[in-house]
């Protein structure tokens, strides 16, 4: 063999040896491929059940709440209410009885507005910004702090799941801050700035240290919950200055 | 018409050509105006009518031997006056290049497109600085262009791979069904199996012009396999069964601040 027919075999090998390399590269691409794919629908099945699993919690968190109120509201109010109708029926005044008749209807009222709030039925036709001016309200009637609610018109609606995660965060972040932060002000806002639609609540309290904080799971949860609808919670706060937090979600 | 005409147009390579652009041209043109508008099917009927034009222009060239000389003797090169290497140099090594380079860019998300950005910057000035500081003259064989255009459509390949690793996207289809993919490998091997035979091709004619001969027939093999998976993109449409959707990256504001969130 002469050395140019040695370079011949050279050329001849290496282009073999060339497309045999990327024959395994795309084979084993493909193999790598199918492997990653699996590993990928297990996470997202994880992730899926993760997010039913939050859901399942606040449903039931929400439904405690409720069921507490309803407590309160038959004790202290409807309770209240049934006491006076009987006095008043029991009377041998027509006019007293008249009024027994009044609180009856009443009561009816009270029961009828109670047992809708016993299942979540209310959450799908309730609009974000109606249920939060509600809320600020109930605190404004406490005459615990101010409020004040800031929203545009084209903030949109949410589906269910993520209107649901919305109610128990942000009610959590309303009793945090009542819990913890003595305002004289709370504020809601509802802005939508390139793309992205921001829910700020924003206090004027005490404030705190956010590096201390984070230690806690109060926060971790709010985060997570929100990550689970897609979301971004954050929060920024100093001592003295008041708090703010975001809910971050697409459009 | 003279002998020269049917030497020059009539050649396996040339007409499976013409007939892969004509097919090309119709299912391309039977595509609602919004998929015509879209890079993924716009792209591969560019390169097909952009191989179909110099092809052809390439055979004029052997047709008529003296406007192939005015050009070589305008280039400077009055030594080999047969030669069309010019031509296949601008138009398959350079422009080709990078519109396959451009085809790739297509089916990355967009940290990975601006690599392929600067790898077409990149190219264009290394490869005129090459040619106009007379290291790879026009009008000759131009291995280190080819080298270099081969080399960045391989890393541009890893980056499609890679991507098809990790993108949630990719990992929710079947690259198999994929025809980005297809494309993909076909490319990968053109330039594999003609890499190291275009780089030594200078050698290779001057002692064995019918062993060079056979080794280009690999590449002209090659091109029209390439070309055939380029129809196949253009119609795809109209095979829904038989390929997946290609997950297309957008790269408009809002989407990027969707995924930053």
């Amino acid at each position: 063999m002469n050395p140019t027919e040695d370079q011949i075999y050279v050329i001849i090998f290496s282009t073999l040896f060339l497309g045999g390399l990327m024959s395994t590269f795309v084979v084993a691409m493909v193999f790598i491929h199918r492997q990653r794919q699996a590993q990928n629908r297990q996470k997202m099945d994880q992730i899926k059940s993760e997010h039913e699993k939050t859901l399942l919690n606040i449903e039931n968190e929400i439904q405690q709440d409720t069921l507490s109120q309803v407590g309160r509201e038959l004790h202290d109010n409807i309770g209240q209410l049934l006491s006076l109708a009987k006095l008043y029926l029991n009377s041998a005044k027509p006019e007293k009885q008249a009024e027994g008749k009044e609180y009856l209807n009443q009561i009816i009222q009270e029961v009828r507005g109670l047992s809708k709030s016993l299942n979540l039925d209310w959450v799908e036709s309730i609009r974000l910004e109606e249920f939060i001016g509600q809320q600020l309200e109930k605190i404004k009637s406490t005459e615990h702090c101010d409020t004040k609610l800031e929203a545009i018109e084209s903030f949109g609606s949410f589906p269910k799941d993520q209107k649901l995660v919305l109610i128990r965060v942000i009610q959590e972040c309303l009793n945090n801050t009542l819990k913890h932060a003595n305002p004289n002000l709370i504020e809601i806002k509802l802005l939508k700035e390139k793309g992205i639609r921001k829910i700020q609540i924003i206090d004027d309290g005490k404030g705190f240290d956010t590096r201390e904080a984070s230690n806690g799971s109060g926060m971790f949860n709010l985060k997570k919950r929100m990550e689970t609808i897609g979301g971004k919670f954050s929060l920024s706060s100093e001592i003295g200055k008041g708090t703010r937090i975001e809910l971050l979600l697409p459009d | 018409m003279d002998s020269r005409f049917f030497q020059a147009f009539v050649d396996w390579y040339l007409i499976s050509i013409d007939i892969l652009f004509v097919l090309g041209f119709i299912y391309f043109f039977k595509l609602p105006k919004d998929k015509r508008a879209n890079s993924f099917y716009w792209l591969p009927f560019l390169i097909l009518t952009f191989t179909f034009i110099y092809e052809n222009f390439g055979a004029y060239t052997n047709y008529n031997f003296e406007f192939k000389a005015r050009v070589n003797a305008f280039l400077g090169n009055t030594e080999f006056p047969n030669y069309n290497l010019w031509l296949y140099n601008i138009a398959n090594k350079q422009i080709k290049t990078i519109l396959y380079l451009f085809l790739i860019k297509t089916w990355l998300e967009p940290p990975k497109k601006r690599i392929i950005n600067w790898m077409i910057i990149g190219f264009l000035i290394i490869t005129q600085f090459l040619q106009f500081s007379g290291i790879e003259p026009i009008y000759l064989n131009q291995p280190i262009i080819f080298a270099i255009g081969a080399n960045m459509v391989l890393v541009a390949s890893g980056l499609y791979f890679m991507g098809m690793m990790t993108n949630e996207k990719y990992l929710a289809t079947n690259p198999l069904r994929l025809l980005s993919f297809w494309m993909m490998t076909f490319m990968l091997f053109t330039y594999s199996l003609t890499y190291i035979a275009s780089v030594s091709l200078t050698y290779l004619y001057t002692n064995y012009p019918t062993l060079v001969i056979s080794l280009f027939q690999i590449d002209l093999a090659m091109g029209i396999l390439n070309k055939l998976i380029l129809i196949m993109a253009i119609a795809s449409p109209k095979f829904p069964n038989l390929f997946e959707e290609e997950p297309i990256f957008d790269t408009n504001e809002s989407l990027d601040i969707q995924s930053s969130l």
